[in-house]
This record gives structure tokens, C-alpha cells and sequence, in this order.
């Protein structure tokens, strides 16, 4: 048999199979859920962003004050909604600080837990057990600690935020963060700034 | 032995090829990113080629099918691993994974190296030890 016809036929075969299987196995659609409590801005705008994030990931604390940041720019513009993807294997803290945030979207201060949680990352994320610090962030935020407790103490929390992380590993997700801008995959902050700068040039 | 040794380390570029073409390209372009090595476009260029290329440099060792280009490609790769590793390393930036594998294992940059290393002097061995390696491979069969 001719070694080099063969050879490149199994070559092709191989790519083939390999192209196949990523068809295959490709990624599901992103849906957007506008009624989630986890979202802010525009629905109908034209930039809309889902963010897979880690609570105790540096480049997602760096990723949110960014969004924040472009948001303040833009708040007609963009829709930007948060959804969580604790690396617990990474990081100790990533769990706790998802069920406090979940906990504090159903009273609906998501975003203010966020705004005290985020930019204080590298000193909670350093400590043993944060959560007399998450504690005392929940009551400046204005959270009603009775309920909050109880959210903290129930399954049910702790199931959103692991059916959110399956349904990320299932788009494909392996690291945060994770965006999806218009449904484009977008994975790290320097891509974020690349991205957004095609939809908002100049900024 | 030197059969089982090119097998193995034929399947190590396979498994890691695949791991990077079964996910989305945006992952392993996140990784490339870490290393602050390249140009954005040279990123984007690395993320989409290089996992075909471990692939291919995988099948080729794994299978033996023009074993001696196949190792002198996962030399060149080892070789590529450990210098960007080690500037990563020297340089201390913040890598919590090598990124090696895709999304299906994820070792320290500092374990890493140390692999590349070995598996690039083992490689060496390889090459001089070609006919031996080459028992058990498509090049034996054609030939």
C-alpha cells in the first residue's frame, strides 16, 4: 500500500472525526431571562450581556468594576445580567459568597450586596470564614438578616446557583469570567474590552 | 519499552489537542492571554492553530505514522512549553493553571514544567532510539 496516500487519508479521517465531534458536542444557545432579579439596564438594548462569574475570582472583580464602569457610560444601551459559576475547587469562598448573593437577589439587593462584595474581594477572600464580614456587608446593604438567614440555611439557593454552574459548563464554560455578549462567547476581561469596543468605539 | 514511551507520549499531545478543539477556542485564547506573550492577533492565531497541531504532532507519535517528524514535532512543542512556562514563571505572573489540558485537567505551571522537561528529554531519547521506538507503529506496518 502506498504509505503517503494512506497516510494522508487517515490524517483527513482523524480531522474529520474531530470536526464532527465539535459539531456534535458544540455548545447549547444562550437565553436571556428578563424577569431575573440578578439583571439591570435596558431590556430592549441593543448590547445585552450575561456574565458567568466567581465571586472570589480576581479577574471577575476586575470584569465587574469594568461592566460597571462602561454601564454608568451607557445605561441605555446595555442590559447586563449576572449568573453564577463558583470554581469551588479554586476557591474556598466561592460558594458561600454565591449563596449570599443569590440570597440577597431574592430580597432584591443583588446589585448593592455586589457593590460592597466586589470591590472588597482581596480582603474577604484572604480570611478563613468571611462570613461575619458578609454579614455585616448584608446589613449595610439594607437585607433583612432574619430572611436572610434562612435562604443561607435552605437547599434551595445552593440548587439555583449549581443548576446555573451545570447549565454554564454545558455553553461550554471552563473559567470565569465567562461573558456572552449578544450570544458571542467572550471569555476574560481583555476580551471584554476588545468586544465592547466594537459596539461602543471610542469609549 | 521505548514503544511504550512514544505511545505515551504521543497520547499526552492527543488528549491535550482534543481537550482544547472539543471546547470553545475562547478558552484556550483566555489561557494564551495569561501568558502576555503575543500580539492579539498572534493570540487569536495561537488559540485557533496550535490545538490542531498537538493533535496532529499526537496522532502521528501515537500512531507512528512518520514517527521521526512526529517526535522532532513534540520536541519543538516540549521545547515551546518549557520557554513559555519558564518566562511565566520568572516573569511571576498569576497563572492559577497551566491551561495545558483545556478544561479537563488543571496543573500548576510549576508541576508542569517540570513534566515538559522530562517528557522533552525522553523525547530526545526517542529520536536516537528511533528503530526501537518504531515497533508497534504504522510506520513498521508500511515499511
Amino acid at each position: 500500500m502506498n504509505k503517503l496516500l494512506s497516510g494522508v487519508v487517515i490524517v483527513l479521517v482523524l480531522i474529520g472525526l474531530v470536526v464532527g465531534a465539535k459539531i456534535y458536542l458544540g455548545p447549547k444557545k444562550i437565553q436571556i431571562n428578563v424577569q431575573m432579579a440578578r439583571s439591570k439596564g435596558n431590556p430592549e438594548a441593543r448590547v445585552k450581556i450575561v456574565e458567568f462569574i466567581d465571586f472570589q475570582c480576581p479577574a471577575c472583580a476586575f470584569g465587574v468594576k469594568y461592566l460597571k464602569t462602561f454601564f454608568e457610560k451607557h445605561p441605555n444601551d446595555m442590559y447586563i445580567q449576572v449568573k453564577y459559576f463558583p470554581l469551588t475547587n479554586m476557591h474556598h469562598h466561592a460558594m458561600v459568597s454565591a449563596l449570599y448573593s443569590e440570597c440577597a437577589a431574592r430580597q432584591g439587593k443583588f446589585w448593592a450586596l455586589d457593590d460592597l462584595m466586589i470591590p472588597q474581594q482581596s480582603q474577604w477572600a484572604q480570611l478563613i470564614s468571611p462570613e461575619p464580614v458578609f454579614q455585616a456587608m448584608a446589613e449595610q446593604a439594607g437585607l433583612n438578616i432574619d430572611q436572610l438567614n434562612t435562604c443561607l440555611a435552605s437547599d434551595d439557593a445552593r440548587k439555583v446557583i449549581n443548576d446555573e454552574k451545570s447549565f454554564g459548563q454545558s455553553l461550554g464554560i471552563a473559567s470565569t469570567p465567562t461573558y456572552f455578549i449578544n450570544g458571542k462567547m467572550v471569555v476574560g476581561t481583555k476580551s471584554l474590552q476588545v468586544e465592547l469596543k466594537t459596539y461602543f468605539p471610542g469609549s | 519499552m521505548w514503544a511504550i514511551l512514544r505511545i505515551i507520549i504521543g497520547s499526552i499531545f492527543l488528549v491535550s489537542g482534543l481537550g482544547k478543539l472539543l471546547s470553545p477556542y475562547q478558552n484556550f485564547l483566555y489561557v494564551v492571554q495569561a501568558y502576555q506573550l503575543l500580539p492579539s492577533w498572534g493570540e487569536v492565531l495561537t488559540a485557533q492553530v496550535f490545538p490542531w497541531i498537538e493533535l496532529l504532532v499526537g496522532f502521528l507519535v501515537l500512531t507512528g505514522l512518520w514517527t521521526s517528524w512526529g517526535l522532532r514535532g513534540a520536541l519543538i512543542l516540549f521545547g515551546v512549553f518549557v520557554v513559555v512556562l519558564g518566562q511565566a514563571l520568572i516573569r511571576g505572573l498569576q497563572l492559577e493553571s497551566c491551561g495545558c489540558f483545556g478544561s479537563w485537567v488543571h496543573l500548576k505551571p510549576q508541576t508542569v514544567i517540570i513534566m515538559d522537561s522530562a517528557s522533552l528529554l525522553l523525547t530526545c531519547a526517542l529520536l536516537c532510539k528511533i528503530s526501537q521506538a518504531k515497533k508497534f507503529s504504522l510506520d513498521a506496518f508500511f515499511d
